[in-house]
């Protein structure tokens, strides 16, 4: 489903000089798998996310999603994926209903199938008591219940979430877990990125862990328990995040 | 680009703006509120303005027996209208007795100049003592002169001036010396007339000739009120299209940046051209809108305004502007209305936040203002040069329409049309580049400080410039040029003449250039395509560069002729070109003038602008904007607008060469073997073949002006064509950013490509 290779992304820093905020990234996902990204702030997850989503453009690698470029055929990319992200907030001053509505129709869904997958998701997401609220009132739950409705309206299938449980209570965010996990059951290839340990252990198939825009180590939970002979997943990842912060934080690279 | 998805964006976007109170009241309830509160703070204005007379000071009032008395009542006849001779007030102070009985001024001349400074008076009028005696003195002068009594050789007595003192640093004073200045006056010319008819000459013979005016428009009461109109109207629509696209544009770019729903919509499948059309479409929408209530609401209030001065003569020629006029203008209203919309679009998605958008409202103000005040000059009018100009084209078509000239002037709405719809479409391209660009959407506030920048150019040089360094080394070139100029005179001897060139092209061309170059790129003989002629291909491209030059240069010079029509040549510039031709005919010998006007800028110009200046707009991904936009800085470069016309012309082809060959050295062929026959036709027969050999080549147009046979400038285009296209199956290195974007354009996979 999804297939990253390689995927670089530099920044210019007037401070640093090149700021790299990831390199050589390699990973593949497959469709009915949740893939964790796990790292902590600043590690490159966003970044590596927004790239495969086509909001930025890579310095160097590739990735496809459905066979279809990122960078070259973003449009079918776009197509093919729903995207949450911290930063992928709703309008103000529309609805809720007015909101998914819009989105389904940007994504070419004829009005009958719209209109019944809209009143499905509404009931299974629990928002028919605020579908008529403006999204400047609503609470930062409500918010992230409207992103995922907006993302999932056209049924894609891949969904990447980046960090889709900031912000919100226990009550919303196991709510949120549980359609995440539903999504997987019906065969969506998911990338889940979070630094919070106990939302990889119970959602993600595999993970990989990711610092200074590099990944340290990947395999499933169970495979990396065995392989660093560490049972609890929150140490294991602070004992892999130590021993790289003994490294350089930037890469020096060869100017091309 | 689906049309469904424009639509959707265009509904959405429109809804959002019109949930939004603050977009309602400044797009519609403020035009509403905004001239009726203009009117009556007029009339407040007013009001306040009519307690404060101006206070005129007459000192030595004269009443001279049997002419007509300069007293406060001729005074107040004469002020002015009813209305505005209540804004004055008259003070007298007659002549006093002096110490030996003599009458004299009750006041010194410091006196009355301080009392004008202080604000006492507006004005002062100061008449001699003598002057009663004098003028009568004239008069007796004048009959006996008339009855043949006066003795021959003797000269008439002189009448001492009456002197008015008023402040011209003060307009209040200014304005009160004019007007007392014309009440003498008229009082004089009775003085004239009594005196005349006093030595029996008829009154008019002081002024024999009277002159009528008849304004055609009085009795076309259309034109007649469109010449206020004409002016206002365009003026208040385009101001307001300017202000009211740009709150909307900052809302729907840099707010929706603000508020994090940028990135929603951009992870959408909606493509940036969709999204930058719906946006556009309500920009222009409120654009539009805004306008249109701002005129009706003016036109409105100024009509109640005008009813209420209705007793004022100007006011009353002053009607509503007629409705036709006002359809036609609304309609030309729209494609100006999509520039201003597109440009603020662009502008507005740079910007980081809606404060920062608020920013460059000023400068777009600043840069629009004088298209739109220089068509209001009343000498401006629409031809074929200035309807080329973009917005300036579509005011003056607006003021013929309002002057009811555009039967005369329609022929113009094609070139009008043409530059609008042109520049209307690279705004909007700018606009979509500004969407699909990440370093502008994903912006960051970043510290910014002079030593780390100066660090960080020197650290991450890269082979080639970026486009901000070509940009850099443009404006560098132009900025050091402009004030060089003024250091030159206009050369006398052809020593100077070659000075000046040598700096020019030396100092500010390819100095800039090569320091760049030097320290701001890893390669600089990469980046001013510096390799050498080394292989078959290479040679070849020497020699066709050559021929291509040779090859276009009729259709040059036609289009110089065409230029010139378009633009005429000042008579100050034709001055300095005809000193230049002399100049450099006296040149001591033709490789001195070669030098100077061929191999130098050959070489200089090239190394700047293909070299350094192209390399550096080349990463921008597009190959034929890098070479227009290095064209356009190549154009700017050489002073005289028919000259920029023609180097940025000039410029396109070179650039295209460049890129083609892959080399520098193809373009300054071209460039030396053009700058040649320029010389030799142009400075050395002055365009004139006939005493050559070659004169059949020529045809003569009015006012003897020799342009080559068309079939002639028809069959070497055709052949310049041919060599073009020889450049063009040239397969070319294309820089990262070219690769990616002929990709992206294809749709296809990235890892087809060598990155």
């Amino acid at each position: 489903m999804i297939h990253v290779r390689n995927l670089t992304k530099h920044y210019a820093d007037l401070k640093r000089g090149r700021l790299v905020a990831i390199h050589e990234l390699s990973f593949d996902a497959a469709a009915g798998e949740i893939f964790g990204l796990l790292g902590p702030n600043g590690a490159g997850k966003t970044t590596a996310l927004r790239i495969i989503s086509t909001v930025l453009r890579p310095t160097g690698g590739t990735a496809t999603v459905n066979d279809f470029d990122v960078v070259t055929q973003p449009s079918q990319v776009r197509h093919q994926i729903g995207f949450v992200s911290a930063s992928t907030a709703v309008y103000d001053r529309m609805s809720a209903w007015e909101m998914v509505e819009y989105f389904g129709r940007l994504y070419g869904l004829p009005d009958s199938v719209l209109y019944s997958r809209m009143e499905a998701l509404f009931e299974r997401l629990q928002m028919n008591e605020f579908r008529d609220m403006l999204g400047g009132k609503m609470s930062t739950g409500m918010k992230q219940k409207v992103s995922i409705a907006r993302a999932i309206i056209h049924d894609p299938p891949v969904l990447i979430l980046d960090e889709a449980t900031t912000g919100l209570d226990v009550l919303v965010a196991r709510a949120l877990m549980n359609t995440v996990a539903e999504l997987r059951e019906q065969g969506k290839c998911i990338i889940y990125s979070t630094h919070i340990m106990r939302e990889a252990e119970r959602l993600c198939d595999r993970v990989a862990i990711m610092h200074h825009g590099r990944v340290l180590a990947t395999g499933t939970i169970d495979d990396l328990r065995q392989r660093y002979d560490e049972p609890d997943l929150e140490d294991l990842f602070f004992q892999l995040i130590s021993a790289d912060r003994k490294l350089p934080p930037t890469i020096p690279l060869p100017t091309t | 680009m689906s049309l469904h998805n424009v639509k959707l964006i265009f509904g959405r976007e429109l809804r959002d703006q019109l949930r939004d109170r603050r977009t309602l009241f400044m797009i519609a309830v403020l035009p509403l509120l905004f001239y009726p509160l203009l009117g009556f703070t007029f009339f407040q204005i007013a009001q306040f303005l009519q307690d404060e007379p101006s206070k005129i000071l007459i000192v030595g009032c004269v009443d001279i027996p049997g002419l007509p008395a300069f007293n406060k009542e001729y005074v107040d006849q004469h002020l002015g209208e009813k209305k505005r001779r209540s804004r004055f007030e008259l003070d007298y102070q007659p002549l006093i007795s002096g110490p030996d009985q003599k009458l004299t001024s009750p006041y010194s001349k410091e006196q009355m100049q301080r009392m004008v400074k202080d604000g006492k008076y507006q004005a002062v009028l100061s008449f001699s003592p003598h002057f009663a005696e004098k003028v009568e003195e004239y008069r007796v002068a004048l009959r006996a002169r008339a009855s043949g009594t006066w003795p021959n050789g003797k000269p008439m007595p002189q009448i001492p001036e009456p002197e008015i003192i008023c402040d011209s640093h003060q307009e209040k004073s200014a304005v009160t010396g004019v007007r007392t200045g014309n009440v003498l006056e008229s009082w004089t010319e009775d003085v004239g007339r009594k005196t005349l008819a006093e030595t029996n000459v008829p009154a008019n013979a002081a002024k024999p000739i009277e002159i009528r005016h008849e304004f055609l428009g009085a009795a076309d009461e259309q034109r007649f009120d469109s010449s206020l109109w004409s002016k206002v109207l365009p003026f208040v629509l385009l101001i307001w299209a300017v202000t009211g696209a740009f709150y909307p544009a900052v809302d729907l770019c840099a707010g929706e940046k603000e508020r994090g729903t940028l990135e929603t919509l951009l992870s959408s499948p909606a493509h940036r051209s969709e999204i930058v059309f719906g946006k556009l479409l309500t920009v222009m929408l409120f654009s539009v809108v805004t306008a249109v209530l701002n005129l009706v609401s003016m036109g409105i209030t100024g009509s109640v305004v005008m009813k209420s001065l209705g007793d004022l003569p100007q006011a009353a020629n002053v009607g509503p502007p007629p409705l036709a006029s006002l359809g036609w203008l609304i309609l030309m209203l729209l494609p100006v209305s999509a520039l201003f919309s597109a440009i603020c679009l662009a502008l507005a998605a740079f910007a980081r936040s809606t404060k920062e958008g608020q920013y460059y409202l000023m400068p777009v103000i600043l840069v629009t203002m004088p298209l739109i005040l220089l068509p209001m000059a009343p000498s401006a009018e629409l031809n074929l040069g200035n309807s080329l100009v973009p917005v300036s084209g579509i005011v003056l078509l607006m003021r013929s329409m309002m002057e009811g000239t555009i039967g005369r002037l329609w022929p113009y709405a094609i070139p009008v049309s043409v530059v609008t719809f042109v520049c209307c479409w690279a705004a909007i391209r700018w606009a979509i580049d500004q969407f699909s660009s990440e370093s502008v959407l994903f912006r960051e506030g970043e510290r910014w400080d002079l030593t780390n920048w100066f660090a960080h150019l020197l650290r991450d040089r890269q082979p080639t410039p970026s486009v901000a360094m070509a940009v850099l080394c443009g404006a560098v070139i132009l900025v050091i040029r402009f004030f060089v100029g003024f250091m030159f005179t206009l050369p006398s001897t052809f020593n100077e003449f070659f000075q000046q060139s040598l700096i020019t092209q030396i100092a500010v061309v390819a100095t800039p250039a090569l320091i760049m170059a030097v320290m701001l790129t890893l390669s600089p003989a990469r980046t001013l395509l510096l390799s050498m002629p080394m292989n078959r291909r290479s040679f070849a491209s020497l020699l066709v560069a050559a021929a291509l030059a040779i090859a276009l240069h009729p259709a040059v010079m036609s289009m110089e002729v065409v230029i010139s029509w378009l633009y005429p040549v000042s008579a100050e510039v034709k001055m300095i070109g005809e000193r230049v031709v002399h100049v450099i005919n006296d040149a001591p010998n033709a490789f001195m003038a070669v030098l100077a006007i061929a191999i130098l800028p050959a070489f200089c110009e090239e190394l700047a602008f293909r070299g350094f200046i192209l390399s550096g707009f080349r990463h921008m991904g597009r190959k034929w904007r890098a070479i227009g936009l290095s064209a356009l800085l190549f154009g700017f470069s050489h002073g005289i607008l028919q000259q920029s016309i023609m180097a940025s012309l000039i410029g396109c082809v070179l650039g295209f060469i460049a890129i083609q060959a892959g080399s520098l050295w193809p373009g300054v062929v071209f460039h030396l073997v053009h700058n040649c026959l320029g010389y030799v036709v142009g400075f050395k027969y002055n365009g004139d073949l006939s005493t050559t050999q070659y004169g059949w080549l020529q045809i003569v147009l009015k006012d003897n002006v020799r342009v080559y046979h068309p079939a002639v400038v028809m069959i070497t285009l055709a052949t310049a064509v041919i060599f073009l296209l020889w450049f063009r199956q040239l397969s070319y290195r294309r820089t990262s950013e070219e690769s990616l974007q002929e990709a992206i354009e294809q749709e296809a996979p990235i890892h087809s490509l060598a990155r």
